[in-house]
C-alpha cells in the first residue's frame, strides 16, 4: 500500500496497478491489464457516458481533481497515469 | 454497511447461480442514496446484471425531458426505483428538445405513452436577460416562463394520461450580486425563488413539482453546483449528489403509486422523552429543561407537524400502560398527547407481536409502518421477526433523531385531503369499533349498533383526489389491481357507457370518510362490467361490500343491463378478496390462471343482499348535490 500525498511517493507501476483495479471493477472485467497505449477502442463499454464513471472513480481512488478540460481530453491509459502522477506530487 | 469488495463479490456469486432476489436483497442493504457517486455506478451495473422477473415489481414508463445530460440519472434512478418497488421503462427526449418533443404531436414521446413525464430543467431554463433595475422587467420574466410551462403542461394534459413531474429552479450559488441580489427583485436569485413560487402557484392538478431546488441546498449549493462536468459534458448536477437525487425522485413517483409508508410506531423512553418512566416518574423523566429535554420537545413537534398532516402515529413500548400514559396525561412539556395516537400498546410481549398487533388493529400492512426506538436490540429484534416494516438507525443523541428519520423520506406525499387531516381520528375510531364489537353476542347485534349510513356519489373535482389516491393505494381490498390517474378517471366519467361511482360511510363513532370506488363499463351484451373496485380496509366485514353491489345492482337496471359481471385478477396482496363475489352470490363463469370471472343475473325484481348499512336520505347532505345523488 502507498499512502495518498505525504511522505511515500507514488510510483507509475503502484498508479498502473491501483488503475488497473478501477478499469476491472468499472468494466466488469477480471481480465483487463491495463497498459500506457490502451484507449477507449480497447475496452469493452468505455464510452462517454463510462468515461464519466471512470474519471470520478479515478480521482477518489488516487485523491486528485482533474479540470474540466483534462477530462476531455484524456485519450489513453498513459495520459492519465502522467496526470495522476503530475498531481499527487503536491 | 457499503458496497465493498466483499459484498459485490457475494452479490455476483447470487446472479452467477441464479439467485436474483437474494442478490437485489443483498444490493439494497449494501448502498444507500448517500453513497458516493462511483457505488452509485456500480450498483446500478450490478442491478442491471439481476433479471428483474422474480421480484415482483410494478412496471411504469417514464418519459425524461431534460435540457442537460442525465445518462448516469437514469442508471441510477433505475436501481431506486427498483428498491421502490417499480421496474421502470424510460423514454430520454433527445438533448435539449424539452418543448419540440412536447408540441409535436407525432413525437415519439406519445407513442411511448407514459405514466409519467418528468421535465428535468435546471435554472439555466429561465433565460434573464434584463438590465440593473428593470422590475418590472423582471416581472415580464417571470410570467413568461411560468406561463411556457401552463402551455407545456396543458399540451400533455391533453394528449396523454400521466402525471407530470416540473422541477423547479436550482437557485445558483452565486450571481456577481453578493449579498445584495436578495433584496434587489431583478436579480437572478430574486427572479429564480420568485418564479419557483408562482411556478407552484400555477400547477394544477395532476403536476407535481419537484423541488431541484431544495435538493441543491441540502449538501451546500457549493457542492451541487461543481461547473466542471457542465463544461465537459452538460451535467447540471454534481456527481455526488445523483444517489440523493435518484432517490428523492423514486420517492416521489412511489408517493404517487401509493408505496409511501403511512404509519410511524414509536417507542417512549428515550425515544420520546430522556429516561425510563417506570423508575424516574414523571418529574424525572427529561422533557423541556435541559439540552437533552429540549431536544426531545423539538422530536414531538416534529412528530405532532407529520400526524397533523396524515401521518399515523403507534405507541409500541416496553412499560407498564398507565405508566406509559402518564407523561401524555400529565407532562406539561409533552408535545402529544394521546388522542395524537392511534394505537397505544404498551405491554410485556415482544414488540415484534405488538407491531403485528397495530397493523392488524389498524388493517394497514406491515410494509407501511415505520418503526423507532431508541434500543438497537429492539431494531434488531424487528428487522429479523417483522422484515417488512421499515426501522432505521437512531443516533444516540436525540438531537439527530429527527434528521435521521426524516432523511429516508419515507413519508412523502404528493397532495392533502380532508381524509389526511383526520386520519387520525378515522384510525382511533376503528379502535373503538373494535372494542365494541368485544361486548356483542351476535356479529348483526354488533353491526346494528353501528347505525352505519351509507351514500353513493359519483365523480367531482372535490371527490377525485381522494379517489385517485385510493385507487392507487388500496392493494388489498382490490379485485383488479388496476392503477388509474386522475386523468383516467375524469375520462371515464365523461363516457356514456362508463359509471365512476364513490362511497362513504358514516357510523356512530364518526365518518369514515370516502371509502370505495368502483369503475363499470356497460357493455353491448347488456352486462355491467365492474372493471375496478377497491374499498378501504378499514370497514371490511361491515356489510359495506353488500350495500356496494346493492348499488351497483341498481346502477345495472338503471343502465338497461341484465347481470353484473366481476372479475378478480390475483396479485401478491388481493387474496382477501379471491371469493368476495362467490361470497355476494355471483356464479363462477370463467377461470384461467387463477384469474376469475363472475356473473350476478338481475331478474326484473332483483334480489338484494342483506346488508346493515342503511341508504343516505338524498336530502340529507344540503347544497352538496355531487355529494350525494342517488344512482
Amino acid at each position: 500500500m502507498t499512502p495518498r500525498g505525504g511522505e511515500l511517493i507514488l510510483t507509475r507501476s503502484d498508479a498502473l496497478q491501483r488503475l488497473n483495479t478501477v478499469f476491472r471493477d468499472l468494466f466488469e472485467d477480471d481480465g483487463i491489464e491495463v497498459h500506457d497505449k490502451m484507449t477507449a477502442e480497447d475496452v469493452d463499454g468505455w464510452d462517454s457516458v463510462t468515461h464519466i464513471t471512470l474519471v470520478l472513480t479515478t480521482e477518489r481512488e488516487f485523491g486528485v481533481k482533474f479540470s474540466a478540460a483534462e477530462v476531455g481530453a484524456l485519450k489513453n491509459v498513459g495520459e492519465m497515469i502522467d496526470l495522476i502522477l503530475a498531481r499527487s506530487k503536491k | 454497511m457499503a458496497l465493498d469488495k466483499d459484498r459485490v463479490a457475494t452479490i455476483k456469486k447470487h446472479i452467477a447461480a441464479g439467485r436474483h432476489r437474494e442478490a437485489f436483497a443483498a444490493l439494497n442493504e449494501s448502498i444507500t442514496p448517500w453513497c458516493a457517486f462511483p457505488e452509485q455506478a456500480r450498483a446500478a451495473r450490478l442491478f442491471a446484471s439481476i433479471a428483474t422477473t422474480d421480484l415482483g415489481l410494478r412496471p411504469i414508463r417514464i418519459a425524461l425531458l431534460a435540457s442537460s445530460t442525465v445518462d448516469q440519472l437514469v442508471d441510477a434512478l433505475k436501481f431506486w426505483l427498483a428498491a421502490e418497488g417499480f421496474e421502470a421503462k424510460f423514454w430520454i427526449a433527445p438533448y435539449a428538445t424539452i418543448a419540440p418533443s412536447i408540441l409535436n404531436d407525432q413525437s415519439a414521446l406519445y407513442e411511448f405513452d407514459p405514466q409519467i413525464v418528468w421535465l428535468f430543467e435546471t435554472f439555466r431554463d429561465i433565460r434573464i436577460d434584463i438590465a440593473p433595475g428593470d422590475i418590472a422587467g423582471a416581472r415580464k420574466v417571470i410570467e413568461a416562463a411560468v406561463s411556457v410551462r401552463q402551455s407545456l403542461w396543458s399540451r400533455l394534459q391533453q394528449n396523454l394520461k400521466c402525471t407530470i413531474i416540473q422541477n423547479n429552479a436550482d437557485v445558483p450559488a452565486g450571481d456577481g450580486m453578493g449579498n445584495f441580489a436578495a433584496q434587489a427583485l431583478w436579480s437572478q436569485r430574486s427572479i429564480l425563488r420568485q418564479y419557483n413560487l408562482d411556478l407552484a402557484h400555477a400547477a394544477p392538478s395532476g403536476v407535481v413539482i419537484f423541488d431541484f431546488d431544495h435538493l441543491s441546498s441540502l449538501n451546500g449549493k457549493r457542492t451541487w453546483f461543481d461547473p466542471r462536468y457542465w463544461y465537459h459534458s452538460k451535467s447540471a448536477v454534481e456527481f455526488s449528489e445523483i444517489g440523493q437525487l435518484a432517490f428523492q425522485a423514486a420517492r416521489v413517483i412511489g408517493a404517487l403509486k401509493g408505496t409511501a409508508k403511512k404509519c410511524l410506531v414509536l417507542d417512549l423512553d428515550n425515544t420520546l422523552w430522556g429516561g425510563v418512566i417506570g423508575d424516574e416518574g414523571i418529574e424525572g423523566i427529561e422533557l423541556g429543561a435541559g439540552a437533552a429535554g429540549e431536544a426531545f420537545v423539538d422530536f414531538q413537534r416534529w412528530l405532532k407537524a407529520l400526524q397533523r398532516r396524515g401521518i399515523i402515529l403507534a405507541v409500541c413500548s416496553k412499560n407498564d400502560a398507565d405508566n406509559a400514559k402518564k407523561p401524555f396525561q400529565k407532562h406539561p412539556d409533552m408535545q402529544l398527547n394521546l388522542d395524537d395516537i392511534a394505537v397505544f400498546s404498551a405491554n410485556w410481549n415482544n414488540k415484534a407481536e405488538n407491531i403485528r398487533e397495530i397493523s392488524k388493529t389498524l388493517n394497514l400492512g406491515l410494509e407501511s409502518l415505520v418503526f423507532v426506538d431508541d434500543n438497537p436490540a429492539e431494531r434488531d429484534l424487528v428487522r429479523k421477526l417483522v422484515p417488512e416494516v421499515a426501522v432505521p438507525e437512531l443516533p444516540e443523541d436525540p438531537a439527530e433523531y429527527r434528521m435521521a428519520i426524516e432523511k429516508h423520506l419515507y413519508f412523502e406525499t404528493t397532495g392533502f385531503s380532508d381524509e389526511d387531516r383526520n386520519r387520525t381520528h378515522l384510525y382511533q375510531g376503528n379502535a373503538s369499533r373494535a372494542g365494541l364489537q368485544a361486548q356483542f353476542k351476535s356479529e348483526a347485534e354488533y353491526l346494528k349498533s353501528l347505525g352505519m349510513i351509507g351514500h353513493i356519489g359519483g365523480l367531482d373535482s372535490f371527490h377525485l383526489p381522494r379517489m385517485t389516491q385510493l385507487v392507487n393505494k388500496s392493494n388489498q381490498f382490490n379485485l383488479t389491481t388496476k392503477r388509474y390517474s386522475e386523468g383516467d378517471l375524469k375520462n371515464f366519467d365523461e363516457k356514456h357507457d362508463m359509471r365512476v361511482l364513490h362511497f362513504s360511510l358514516l357510523d356512530r363513532f364518526g365518518a369514515n370518510g370516502l371509502i370505495s370506488v368502483v369503475v363499470a363499463v356497460i357493455r353491448p351484451d347488456k352486462t355491467l362490467f365492474i372493471d375496478l373496485w377497491v374499498m378501504s380496509c378499514r370497514v371490511l366485514a361491515r356489510t359495506m361490500e353488500e350495500f356496494i353491489c346493492n348499488k351497483l345492482i341498481d346502477t345495472a337496471k338503471e343502465a338497461g343491463c341484465t347481470a353484473l359481471v366481476g372479475e378478480y385478477i390475483p396479485s401478491a396482496k388481493n387474496g382477501i378478496v379471491a371469493r368476495l363475489y362467490d361470497r355476494l352470490g355471483f356464479e363462477l363463469v370463467d377461470e384461467e390462471n387463477r384469474r376469475t370471472t363472475w356473473r350476478l343475473s338481475i331478474e326484473a325484481v332483483p334480489t338484494y343482499l342483506t346488508t346493515f348499512v342503511a341508504q343516505q336520505e338524498a336530502d340529507d347532505a344540503p347544497g352538496r348535490g355531487a355529494d350525494s345523488h342517488t344512482v
